[in-house]
Formats: structure tokens, sequence, C-alpha cells
């Protein structure tokens, strides 16, 4: 099924798995070097910001190749130019599936994802451009949808899984909106009933052993099908689609809508923290902000510098009991660092790096000679 | 896990009580908060500061303004306090944070300075007309707390600062689009910047003090530096001068990147050589109305160059990371 390598997929994943029970010292380093060294691989799989850097320059090296095939083989219609990148989409498959892959053995190096992202792309688009001009935006996804699972099934891209997964259920939402009378309803009803069924495969995918060299991509599904979970049920969501999509002023049922707001996120993070799942932890806190913004979109209780002072107060004094808490509590939680959320932890890092540097010094605002009403001369009063 | 686990067993790589053991203790983990609650402490410390820091513009002629002024004045000086009498004795090399709520701690007691700094200036003017002041003051102060509590986001937060107070605002999201390149002193300003925060790394590895910041110099200086020369290219159109300096700046974060292994640095030379030479040969060429095709054939065949250079990156780079 999937164009890598089978065994020195299984390698890196059962060096994965032993590398986080190393990091815990729950098996000694003897014990480790034989391990790493019963599973080799012989992947091109190199540091994060060389990938990216392939990636940038495979883009132009593959535009620029497009851009002199075609100045050769000069389409000059609609169907030559459409045939055109269909033939540029195959010969980079090709190129994809039996250099990159085959003889170079690249795995994730920015030159495959490039390709990959690349041929679909054409393929897609080739497919696309002869419709005519009215065509439904529905048959267009139905026609990438086949090629986005392909993709990601062979390829193990998360890319174009989160790609599939978008494009199947605009599909469905779009059927939904084409039913007259109840697609009010049935929008919010799709969104569920599909987020749930993702979940649910997702779920089952990854205790699949079989499934083994999918985890990441369905681990990236189940993340996605509880977003669109809760944003299928958010009532500033329904109530948005609902006015501009349906033009309806009113929205049925507003206090269903208002509680699943409100009741998903707990019941996220309750779940979140019960079952052990990071992952819906997380979301569940995302989710929270979401519920508090659509409470203000509505109900101007606080204006809003005083909602960021208060909610950062509570956000600040939460997390400092709780890991207060945590450190003199042994118990089902803890606050030490968990050893396979490394990666995670350096990108956080580098986020809040970037953020830090963001704040500005004060920069003197006020010119000489300020006689702007709008503050009352403020400088000048100093009748406190 | 189960699967890998008898996996293992059955190639004789771990025994039976490893996997035991094993079992017992994926079981009985405990569920990490630690990230969950770090970036809560991070959203709060960004939302009291942003949220102070606009509250203490917009009640400036109300009552509750005072009192405002010394809540941020007091939870500053709280947070200050807090950081210096919980602080590790001083060392030259990294030391750890004394609790896992110190670095946000400090980092809130330093925005609410910059609030509090920036609201005495616009409202009683105290710097007058020396800016040049006002952002030497947090420089100072952000440097010193930096290198005396040990904390890198602090000493990104001194060297904003600074950039400011040389002239430039270096937030990386900013650099491009609040700076006026056009003006030759920032370019200029901007190349020595970069030069000077390249350097200082260097020097601190000599005389082995701090030698962790290294780091976050050098991303500074690498952004500033280069964009200013490519600036300098492109904005004051003398490349006779800033081509040379991009091509050693190039060199030099090459050179680096192969003596420490550093992937990071060697990407980000690249990207910028490329974009640097890439500028210079359309802006020369197009004078002599070359076919589309010329260039087509540049980009791929120079894409295709640089792509087999970082493939084998392998052969350049000395210290081999996994």
């Amino acid at each position: 099924m999937t164009a890598y390598n089978p065994k020195w997929l299984d390698a890196l994943r059962i060096r994965e798995i032993v590398a986080a029970w190393r990091r815990n010292e729950w098996i000694d380093e003897p014990k480790w070097k034989n391990i790493e060294a019963a599973y080799p691989d012989q992947f091109y799989s190199p540091n994060l910001f060389v990938r990216i850097g392939l990636a940038f320059f495979s883009l132009i090296l593959l535009s620029a190749a497009m851009g002199l095939m075609g100045l050769f083989f000069d389409p000059d219609s609609e169907i030559a130019f459409a045939t055109f990148c269909l033939f540029v989409g195959v010969m980079a498959l090709l190129f994809l599936e039996f250099w990159a892959i085959r003889s170079a053995r690249h795995y994730g190096s920015g030159v495959d994802d490039m390709l990959l992202y690349f041929a679909t792309g054409c393929i897609i688009s080739g497919l696309c451009l002869p419709m005519p001009y009215q065509t439904d935006e529905l048959v267009y996804y139905c026609v990438a949808l086949p090629f986005l699972i392909a993709g990601s099934v062979r390829y193990l891209d998360r890319a174009l899984s989160a790609a599939a997964f978008v494009c199947g259920l605009l599909i469905l939402l779009k059927i939904a909106l084409h039913v007259p009378g109840i697609s009010i309803f049935l929008l919010p009803l799709t969104g569920i009933l599909f987020s749930a069924a993702i979940y649910l495969f997702a779920r089952e995918g990854q205790r699949r052993h079989a499934w083994r060299f999918w985890h990441r991509q369905l681990s990236l599904l189940e993340w996605m099908s509880i977003v669109t979970l809760y944003l299928s049920g958010n009532y500033w969501v329904v109530q948005q689609v609902a006015s501009d999509a349906l033009q309806m002023v009113d929205m049925p049922l507003p206090w269903f809508f208002w509680v699943l707001t409100f009741v998903l996120p707990i019941a996220y993070i309750w779940a979140g923290l019960q079952q052990k799942d990071r992952l819906m932890l997380d979301t569940g806190l995302g989710a929270i902000a979401g519920a508090v913004f659509t409470f203000r979109y509505y109900f101007h209780v606080l204006p809003w510098a005083w909602a960021a002072v208060i909610a950062g107060a509570v956000l600040f004094a939460g997390a400092y009991f709780s890991i207060r808490y945590l450190r003199s509590h042994k118990g089902r939680y803890t606050y030490a660092v968990e050893g396979d959320k490394i990666w995670l932890q350096e990108l956080e890092e580098q986020l809040i790096e970037q953020t830090i540097a963001s704040q500005n010094p004060p920069v003197p605002v006020k010119k000489d000679g300020f006689g702007g009403g709008q503050f009352g001369g403020g400088g000048a009063e100093g009748n406190f | 896990m189960q699967h890998t686990l008898r996996e293992l067993l059955e190639q004789n790589l771990i025994e039976n009580h490893d996997a035991e053991r094993i079992q017992a203790l994926e079981q009985q983990r405990p569920f990490s908060l630690h990230w969950e609650l770090k970036t809560l402490l991070y959203l709060g410390v960004i939302l009291l500061n942003i949220g102070l820091g606009y509250l203490i513009y917009q009640n400036i002629n109300h009552i509750g303004h005072v009192a405002l002024i010394t809540l941020i004045g007091g939870l500053c000086a709280i947070c200050m306090a807090y950081s210096i009498r919980y602080r590790r004795p001083f060392s030259p090399g990294e030391t750890e944070s004394p609790t896992p709520y110190y670095d946000y701690i400090l980092l809130l007691g330093c925005l609410l300075f910059l609030v509090l700094e920036g609201y005495v200036q616009y409202q009683y003017n105290l710097f007058g007309t020396r800016y040049g002041l006002a952002t030497f003051i947090p420089m100072v102060l952000f440097f010193g707390l930096a290198y005396w509590l040990d904390n890198r986001g602090v000493l990104s937060l001194g060297i904003t600062a600074l950039a400011s107070w040389v002239g430039i605002t270096v937030a990386p999201q900013e650099i491009l689009s609040k700076n006026d390149f056009n003006s030759g002193a920032i370019v200029y300003t901007g190349v020595a910047l970069g030069a000077f925060l390249t350097i200082v790394p260097f020097l601190s590895e000599r005389l082995n003090f701090k030698k962790h910041f290294s780091l976050t110099y050098l991303n500074f200086g690498v952004h500033i530096g280069m964009i200013s020369c490519l600036a300098g290219m492109m904005a004051l159109d003398r490349e006779i001068l800033f081509f040379p300096l991009l091509c050693m700046a190039v060199g030099f974060f090459l050179w680096y990147a192969r003596t420490r292994g550093s992937f990071y640095f060697l990407t980000v030379a690249v990207i910028y050589g490329y974009i640097g030479f890439t500028y210079l040969l359309v802006n020369h060429t197009a004078s002599w109305d070359f076919d589309f095709m010329f260039y087509l054939l540049y980009f791929f065949l120079s894409c295709a160059g640089v792509i087999y250079f970082l493939i084998h990156y392998k052969r350049f780079i000395k210290n081999k990371q996994p």
C-alpha cells in the first residue's frame, strides 16, 4: 500500500518507541544500543530546517521545470493546457515514485513532500480545468477527493490527509446546503455526524496493528474531527452560516447551540483528563477560548481590555496553583516533563522567543504640541 | 506497544522481566500536564500585559487612573522582587530556573516595566525628546537582568531594545513591514548591528561567559545582518558594496554551520545567499534582453545545484547529528 520501504518504516517506528523508554530509563543503554543496531533504516530524512529549505528550492525547481516544458510543448488551447498539466503531474509522480523514493530513498525530506504536492496539484488542476465555467464547486471537490485520499494513503502524507478531510466535509456540507427547507438543521448535523464518524474511524484505525504506518495521519484526523465537531455545534459558527449562506435572520434552536458551545469544551477537558487523552485536553482548552469569544461576540459584558486582564490573571493563577498542587501531590497527573513531547516544547520555545521579541520597547508616540481632543489634553492635567 | 514488546522479545533484544516492567511502568505512568500548564502561564502573562497596557491609556482621565498605575507599578515591583528573591546564585554558565513559574514572572515584570515606562513618557514626557534614553534604560535593565538572572527570553527583549536604541525595530515578524529600508543610515546600522550581534557569542565563548546565549544572539544577528545586506542591494542599489558583504556573511554562517553542525544556519544562509545572487543576476541581465527561457533554465539549474548541496550536507557538516 505504501510507497516507502515497510521494513524501514517499522524500524523507525520501533526505534522511536524504544527511544522513549530509554529517555525514561526503562531499559538500559546496552539493550538500547542492541535494538538500535537491530533496526536500521536507510531513509534520507534530514533535519527539519534542511527539509524546509529543500521543499522551498524543490518548489522553484518544479515550477521552472514546468515552465521549460511549457515552452517546449507550447499548449495553446484550454484542453491542451489541461493535458499538459496532467502530463506534468504524472511525470512528477513517476519521478517521486521511482527516483525520490526508490532510488534516492527520501522519506520526509522536503523533496518527496514537494513532489507529491506538486503532482497532486497538477493532476487535480488538469482534470478540473476543462470543465465549463459554471460548474458547481461540488464537482471540483469530488474530483479532488480520490486523489487526496490515494496520495495520503500511498505516501503517508499528513497534509494530504488533512486536505482530504476538509474536502470530504465540504462535499457533505455542500450537499446539505442544497436540501431545501431543512438545510439549517442538516448542516450542523452533517458536521457533527461526519466528525463523529471520522473520529471513530481514526480511533479504530490507530488500534489496528496492520495500519501502523498510518497512525500519524489517523491521529491528525482524530484531532481535526474533534475540532470540527466543536465548530459544528458552536453558536457563532452556526449563526454565521445561517445568516451568510441561508440569509436567515433567526436561527432555530439557539439554546441548543449555546449549550453545545459551552458544554463541549468542558466535556473535552474532562474526557481528556479522564482518558489521559492529550488531543482531547488541548482541544478542549482551545475550545474554551472559542466559547469565551463566542459569548463576547454577542454580549458585551466587559470592555475587552478588562476581559484580557481578568482572563490573564485567572489563567496565570490557575496554572500557578495547578503546578504547585501537582508538584506536591503524586498521583495520576504530573508536572514533570514527558519524554515524548520534546519536539513540541522546542517549537514552543522557538515560538515564545519570537513573540517576546515582537514586544517593542516603548516607542515614544507623543509628539510636541500634542493638542488632540480625544484625551482632553491629558498630559497637562494632574488633578488626580 | 504490545506488538513491539512481543517482537523485541522474539528477537531476544529484551528479556521477559524487561517487558513486564515496561508494561507495568507504562500503565502507571502519570499523565504529564507540563506543556499545557506552561502554555497557560505564558498566555496569562501575555493577556495581562496586553490588557494592562491598553487600560492605562484608555483610562487616562478617570478616577481609577492612579489606582491602575499603582497596580501596574506594584505588580511590576512584585514580579521583580520575586525574581530577585528566588534567584539562583550567579554563575557564568547556564542555571536552571529556580521554580517552574520563575521565567514567566520575570517576563511579566519586564513587560510591565515597558508598559509603565512607555506610559510615563507619554503622560509626563519624562525623557522629553531624548528618545534614545527611553530605549536605553530598558536595554540596560534587560541585559543586566538577562545576565544576572540567566534568562534568554529577557535577553531577546534586551536585544530588541538595543536594536531600537540604534534605530531599528527588530522583532522578526516586523522587520520588513515597519522599517524604512530606503534610508541608508538604517541599512548601514543594520549591517553593523548584525555583525556586532554575531561577534558577541564568540567573545563570550572565548571568555567562557554565558555561552548558552550564543544562539539567541546569532539568531538575531543572522537575520538583521542578511536582511540589511539585501536591503542595501535592492533599495540603495549599492551592490558593489553590499553583495560582497552578503557573500561574506553567507560564507561566515556556512562556516559556522559546518563547524557547529547547525542545520538551521546552513539553511538560512543558503536561502539568503540564493535570494541575493538571484537578485543580482536578474537585475543585471534585465538590460540585455534575454529570453524568458534563460531565466527558467537559471532557476532550474541553480535550484538543482542547491538541492544537491543541501542533500549532501553530510559531507559538508562535520558534527553529524542524528
